[in-house]
């Protein structure tokens, strides 16, 4: 199995802190897979991002340990643009990364920095912004649009570059229900359609669970948990105790699984709510 | 279709997309800003600025700018001649060797008084040559002019960067602003000395966010495989998609070399022959006159 990220007893302390951000952490992430980061707030799950993207150490200055190596090479000896090729970053906040004056020039911007020839850059720029559902912002500047389009413009600038790995960092923090719902559709279609490797930072886990290949739990700079979904979830009342709220419908079962209500695995998805909830009471008898 | 695909939101306004000004390429619309606003430096007489000043209003028409969008800049106008007729009539300099002239019940001087209005009629085209610019052209437009003469792409990025960043420094001024509304300021009833205090205290947030912002730009611009040379990946010349966009035809080169080449016969017969001095003026010759009689 080809490992795009591997993260090998990683430590960071940034300038005047009192304690590293990150303590010997270690991750590796398979090619293709689609993986969830969860964790409280501080926890160090943007630093941990930041070093696969390579920020870390490039452009911050800090005290590391360890090594992050992306598709087998360390970052700490790529270029800014042959990560860019290879690590595609979303900032949470989107209007933290604009660098343009037009949707069409943001997108673009990576694109000439990559050294993407002139005749490719018209056909990349319609495909990432037809993904994203932009099309008909591209005159537009991207401080003059949406939240939740500027998130998208976001993810079509670093789309068009066709990186190998994207990281999504809160993609959907500062945006509207339905402009969530958009995003998370992008990154269902990115895992499905492309097979990339996505990384997602998310305190909104009723979305992204279901894309999830994998779960990893970060806090207090460490790697606390780490596994598929379905079993990642489980302990459903320590996650809480961590600050992470699995989904809803996880929580209300994992309530009648405590109550000795419910014996089934716990549903992670509406529909598979509805689906257990169906047999729950087909059981009792109380449902034709 | 999109508000974007009827109108073009330029740097002060939003101009139609069909306006006439468009069929130009923006080298030859920089050109014109070149000639427009550089070229009253080297023009004394009041009446050939004039004359520049009402070009200029006839290509805001003409370009289809709408004059509302022209007017909201009378105030300024009108401060800009209060101070400079101010100051010519509260500080004229040497007054024996000037002209007086008694007129509602105060003492003015001809020569002063006449300078300020040279000079307010040259400002005044300069300032009208920028705003036909800003009113019809944006950022991309600036950008690709800078890049089609030339320019090093790392010069006109910073320069587009600067543009959004004083948006952004607005923006973020704004925010501020309404966020110290909300909490019950109400600046109507605040003193000149208090509001002085006031925008003082505005400059700590704004710095804050200044430099935070410039963390975040710098990171983002590390993410999008951004180098200080502005070369990409692999060496070799940068590619330029927004440039190839907006192709130069022979009409665009003949424009713009028939404006710079107007601003520099201009340059060089006022310098070498002084026949835009004020002093060959006819208006000057009529005010003389006039001053005389009295």
């Amino acid at each position: 199995m080809r490992l795009a990220v591997e993260v090998e007893r990683f430590s960071w302390r940034y300038p005047f802190a009192q304690r590293d951000a990150l303590r010997e952490v270690s991750l590796a992430i398979p090619a293709g897979e689609f993986t969830l980061v969860v964790g409280p707030n501080e926890a160090g799950k943007t630093t941990l991002m930041l070093a696969i993207k390579g920020i870390i150490p490039h452009s911050l200055a800090g005290r590391h340990d360890g090594t992050v190596r992306v598709f087998g090479e360390p970052v700490a000896q790529k270029n800014a643009a042959v990560l860019a090729r290879q690590v595609g970053y979303v900032f949470g906040d989107p209007d933290a990364q604009f660098t343009a004056l037009t949707v069409e020039e943001e997108i673009l911007f990576g694109l000439e920095n990559v050294g993407v020839p002139t005749s490719e850059i018209g056909a990349r720029i319609r495909r990432a912004s037809e993904l994203t559902m932009i099309s008909d912002l591209l005159d537009k500047p991207p401080y003059d649009i949406s939240g939740g389009e500027k998130q998208r413009v976001a993810i079509a600038s670093v789309l068009a570059m066709d990186p190998e790995i994207l990281i999504l960092d809160e993609p959907t923090s500062m945006i509207d229900p339905l402009g969530k719902d958009l995003i998370v559709d992008i990154c269902g279609s990115l895992k499905r359609d492309r097979r990339m490797t996505v990384i997602v930072v998310e305190h909104n886990v009723e979305a992204f669970a279901p894309l999830a290949d994998r779960v990893v739990l970060v806090r207090d700079g460490r790697i606390e948990r780490e596994g598929a979904p379905r079993t990642f979830f489980d302990d459903v009342e320590s996650l809480i105790d961590c600050g992470v709220y699995p989904p809803q419908v996880t929580q209300v079962f994992a309530r009648l699984q405590r109550r000795g209500l419910y014996a089934g695995p716990l549903p992670l998805t509406d529909e598979e709510g509805v689906a257990a909830g169906t047999r729950l009471l087909q059981g009792a008898g109380r449902w034709r | 279709m999109g508000e974007a695909q009827i109108a073009k939101k330029t740097l002060l306004g939003m101009v139609p997309a069909d306006s006439p000004f468009y069929r130009f390429h923006p080298v030859g619309r920089m050109a014109l800003l070149i000639f427009l606003s550089v070229t009253p430096l080297f023009i004394d007489m009041p009446e050939v600025n004039l004359g520049l000043i009402l070009v200029t209003l006839g290509l805001l028409w003409w370009g289809r700018v709408r004059m509302q969008q022209v007017r909201r800049y009378l105030p300024l106008l009108v401060t800009v001649a209060i101070f400079m007729f101010g100051v010519a009539f509260l500080a004229p300099g040497n007054r024996t060797a000037l002209t007086p002239i008694r007129s509602v019940g105060a003492t003015f001087y001809f020569e002063p008084m006449w300078w300020a209005f040279v000079s307010y009629c040259r400002l005044i085209a300069m300032l009208f040559g920028a705003i036909l610019y800003f009113s019809t052209n944006r950022e991309r437009d600036t950008l690709v002019a800078l890049r089609s003469l030339g320019v090093p792409f790392a010069v006109s990025y910073v320069a587009a960067l600067s543009l959004r960043s004083a948006g952004m420094f607005m923006e973020d001024f704004k925010t501020i602003r309404e966020a110290q509304q909300a909490r019950g300021l109400d600046l109507e009833s605040l003193s000149v000395v208090e509001k002085a205090k006031l925008y003082t205290m505005y400059t700590v947030p704004l710095f804050a966010v200044a430099l935070r912002r410039a963390d975040e730009i710098s990171n983002a611009l590390f993410a999008k495989g951004y180098t200080l040379s502005g070369r990409p990946a692999g060496g070799g010349r940068r590619t330029d998609y927004l440039r190839a966009q907006y192709p130069v035809r022979a009409r665009d080169w003949a424009v713009s070399v028939g404006l710079v080449g107007a601003f520099a016969l201009v340059a060089a017969l006022s310098k070498t022959t002084g026949v835009f001095s004020d002093h060959l003026s006819p208006l000057r010759a009529v005010v003389v006159g006039m001053v005389a009689a009295r």
